[in-house]
């Protein structure tokens, strides 16, 4: 693994189009900021296992299950909606 | 606009009943635009269609009913992108649902990922798949009761 060492306002720059600055540096936590072209998929790397999940889950049209059966569905909606939710909590 | 499904086929939407991933999906980052459908038989259960790839549906869960204890966790960026103010955690609850995408896997149950759900917000018609930070729920959680939620 490649280390460097960077500032508050530096850069490092990942092939010829992607650059990362160093935006803000707190004590536990350091502000990115990821410069690349709109093809380039840019994920915290937790993100990456919800990737393939998302992948796998997105195979059961293909996997034999076939379509809902029972014609057009209705829109859900925001009248739809089984139960209002859940609060979000603060960073 | 007349969309074409290859599950639902040929579906007449509204501009306002679609949402927007302004991000996408993590895997899917090219779509970014879903209309959620629903069937009234079985309450809780959501297809989320795309409009981009007429063969890309995700099925999911509402969490509430089947995790009610469950705590959507949204960051500061979570809620600029879907385009929460920050104020009023009250308003939130009203306003923003969230969903737990179903994986289905021959011979198994299907399990339900509450590790990143789908997070809505009907204000805004936004919506995005916001990965939790704490490890309190996985990607494959078993589904509680699926028998009552889908034959009620």
């Amino acid at each position: 693994m490649l280390v460097i060492r960077r500032r508050p306002g530096e850069a490092i720059c990942v092939g010829e189009d992607v650059e990362i600055e160093i935006i803000e540096c707190g004590p536990n936590r350091v502000k990115l900021g990821v410069r690349a072209p709109r093809q380039v998929a840019v994920w915290r790397a937790e993100v990456s296992a919800t990737r393939a999940q998302n992948i796998a889950a997105a195979g059961w049209a293909h996997s034999g299950h076939g379509a809902a059966p029972g014609g057009v569905p209705a829109r859900w909606t925001a009248k739809s909606r089984v139960v209002p939710l859940v609060r979000g909590s603060r960073e | 606009m007349t969309i074409q499904t290859i599950h639902f086929g040929r579906l007449e939407i509204e501009d306002e009943e679609t949402i927007l991933f302004p991000q996408g999906l993590p895997g899917f980052e090219e779509c970014r635009r879903f209309v959620p459908l629903h069937r009234a038989e079985v309450p809780g259960l959501v297809f989320l269609q795309s409009l981009e790839q007429p063969g890309l549906c995700f099925v999911a869960v509402v969490v509430r009913p089947l995790w009610p204890e469950y705590e959507l966790w949204l960051s500061g960026e979570d809620r600029e992108v879907l385009g929460l103010d920050g104020e009023g955690e009250g308003d939130l609850a009203d306003d923003v649902v969230a969903l737990a995408v179903l994986s289905f896997t021959e011979g198994e149950p299907p399990t339900a990922n509450l590790l990143a759900p789908v997070a809505i917000c009907w204000g805004t018609r936004r919506a995005l798949q916001a990965v939790r930070r704490d490890e309190r729920y996985s990607l494959r959680e078993p589904l509680p009761a699926m028998e009552e939620a889908s034959c009620s």
